[in-house]
């Protein structure tokens, strides 16, 4: 399989997990590890899974390496129809906008007619452990789901 | 053309400072530079600076961002040389001239003081008073500094905390935490005692600033709410903040003027957590804003603190009190100041010391071959998300001024 990890932040956590991902994922398949801030329309395509993995700031906000991104969304509008993501938020339950930041990439990539697979996956700061680990075990069962899906579709 | 040097064998990268500034380079040097030797000294034996000794301990989120450089050292061959105060053991030219690049990260995180409150006016001796800290020891006291001991170290029933951003609301919500939540995040007995053995009834936190240009994050704030048994005052106007209100000085250039939404976000969450407490409570919080430093006093030991209102631009309270008109005096039985941080006295490396006619700041170049990053570079401001966006402009800018002074071949910096 292919994939594509596009990841926003800003303390880099996110970009640990992406490194992560790529160790994990590498193995067997084709993956590329992108940074939101370098990311174009192109960077988005049909043939990759896209895994997005993405942090809070601020009061809810999007971290700053997501922000070019956001933006290049929103000018650009590029028709998404046939791209298929999943979602990884980072985030700190005692804020009220846990994880809000991957939500507004999560709710552009969606207006503009991609389509998410799998679980939402979270992680919750809070109690000081770092996100790799949740991130590792969402990715091998989003893995494990679409090879199940792909089975059963055979 | 052939001005060009040859690639060293390996490129040498020292590093000084392990706080979030130096290893968030290190990183990015790291992931351009995979072969290179890269060290990163620091004068404690423990890493991380202000991560470990600054950021509150119950910031469990904040604190485990230093688990990502632990990967750097145990992973990515990133090399760390604790104990090693560079320009004491090893001094600065020796490091440079073993080195293709240094880097210097070494923070800046000396209590700025207040010459009234912590110097005898006019002598620059010591503090007159007892009962007198500056935020630097008592968060790195609270952190377990090895440096730091709690001895003379008594916080009383009321306190005053001067200074309004969020090392001052950090000390608020310490103060005010139970004893036993304290320990759970690691705080030793000791400290744990002179904090709470008041106990505290009281704490003032006076502000020069408006509400609306207050320092502290509105997250900050609403975490105060969180806390059990308090009742918060402020004595900010109540329209203040709000976008008009409280800006008399309509001939300040903009630039100096808070941004509005920010301003009013601020005076809302200051608002809202006054509206929130309860109104009969055993512990009380009072917010003063617009309100400069003037004296402490007391025999031997603080009694009370003065303060003068800010004037007309920073308002006590409400705009328009002139400067010096009005004066706030509030009982205390300790004073903490928590004003910003500054370079320390005496200290072997300081920017000025360093910088060669070559220099380009703005880049963080310093000399050939040495760099500044963090809060050494850009002064004691801004977060740890802000170091690393700097590292990673910084490490751009050694990473092109090296790579232009060397033959480009396909293999000979990777
Ligand atoms: C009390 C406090 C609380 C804070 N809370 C937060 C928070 O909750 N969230 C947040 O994002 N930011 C917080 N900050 C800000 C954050 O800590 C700073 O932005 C950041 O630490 C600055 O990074 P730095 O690497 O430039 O400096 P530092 O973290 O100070 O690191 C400098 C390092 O250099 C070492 N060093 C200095 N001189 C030498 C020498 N001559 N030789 C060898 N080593 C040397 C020091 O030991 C230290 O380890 C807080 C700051 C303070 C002071
Ligand atoms: C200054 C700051 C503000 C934050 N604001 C939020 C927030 O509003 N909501 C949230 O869910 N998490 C928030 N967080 C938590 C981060 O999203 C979390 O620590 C995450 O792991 C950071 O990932 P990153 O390093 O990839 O940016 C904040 C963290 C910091 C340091």
């Amino acid at each position: 399989m292919k994939f594509v990890i596009l990841y926003g932040t800003e303390s880099g956590n996110a970009e640990t997990v992406a490194d992560d991902l790529v160790d994990e994922l590498g193995t067997d398949n084709e993956v590329e590890s992108v940074d939101m801030t370098d990311a174009s329309a192109e960077t988005l395509s049909p043939d990759a899974l896209l895994l997005v993995v993405c942090s809070t700031h601020g009061d809810g906000g999007l971290p700053a390496s997501a922000v070019p991104f956001a933006e290049l969304l929103d000018t650009e509008r590029p028709d998404l129809t046939g791209i298929r993501y999943a979602m990884f938020g980072l985030g700190d339950s005692s804020y009220e906008t846990y994880s809000r930041g991957s939500e507004r990439i999560d709710e552009r990539l969606s207006a503009l007619g991609a389509t998410r697979v799998g679980e939402y996956g979270r992680h919750d700061a809070s109690d000081g452990s770092l996100p790799n680990d949740a991130a590792l075990e969402w990715a091998r069962n989003l893995v494990g789901s679409l090879d199940e899906a792909q089975a059963v579709a055979r | 053309m052939n001005e060009t040097a040859a690639p060293p064998e390996v490129l040498r990268v020292a590093i000084v400072g392990a706080g979030p500034a130096g290893c968030y380079t290190a990183g990015f040097l790291r992931k351009r530079w995979p072969q290179a030797a890269i060290t990163v000294f620091d004068r404690h034996d423990a890493p991380y600076g202000l991560i470990r000794y600054g950021v509150a301990p119950d910031h469990l989120g904040t604190k485990a961002i230093a688990k990502q450089f632990d990967r750097l050292f145990a992973r990515d061959g990133v090399t760390f040389a604790g104990n090693t105060d560079i320009g004491t053991d090893v001094s600065l030219d020796q490091l440079r001239a073993d080195n293709d690049v240094v880097v210097l990260a070494t923070g800046l995180w000396a209590d700025r003081v207040i010459e009234t409150f912590h110097t005898a006016p006019g002598t620059g001796a010591a503090a007159p008073l007892a009962g007198v800290y500056g935020s630097g020891r008592l968060t790195r006291l609270i952190n377990g500094h090895p440096s730091e001991s709690v001895e003379g170290l008594t916080i009383g029933r009321r306190t005053v905390i001067v200074g309004n951003g969020n090392v001052a609301a950090d000390l608020v919500r310490l103060m005010l935490t139970p004893a036993d939540v304290l320990a759970s995040h690691g705080v030793a007995a000791d400290v744990i005692h002179a904090l709470t053995a008041g106990p505290l009834e009281h704490i003032d936190v006076v502000g020069r600033s408006p509400v609306g240009a207050a320092k502290f994050d509105v997250a900050m704030i609403r975490e105060l709410g969180r806390l059990a048994d308090v009742r918060f005052t402020s004595d900010a106007a109540p329209d203040a903040g709000a976008p008009d209100a409280g800006a008399p000085d309509a001939g300040a250039p903009d630039a100096a003027a808070p941004d509005a939404a920010d301003a009013d976000g601020k005076a809302a969450a200051i608002r809202e957590l006054v509206a929130g407490s309860p109104e009969a409570a055993g512990r009380t919080v009072a917010f003063h804003f617009g309100w400069t430093p003037d004296r402490v006093t007391g025999d031997g030991r603080v009694s009370a603190v003065t303060f003068t209102a800010t004037g007309a631009a920073g308002g006590a309270g409400t705009a328009g009190t002139a400067a010096g008109s009005a004066s706030l005096e509030l009982p205390a039985d300790s004073v903490c100041t928590a004003v910003g941080f500054t370079e320390t006295d005496g200290a072997h490396i300081s920017r000025a010391s360093v910088a060669s006619p070559r220099a380009d700041p703005d880049r963080g170049r310093l000399d050939d071959g040495l760099y500044a990053v963090g809060w050494f570079r850009r002064g004691p401001v801004g977060t740890i998300p802000a170091n690393r966006a700097d590292a990673r402009s910084v490490a751009d800018a050694i990473i092109a001024d090296l790579e232009a002074s060397f033959i480009p071949t396909p293999t000979s910096l990777t």
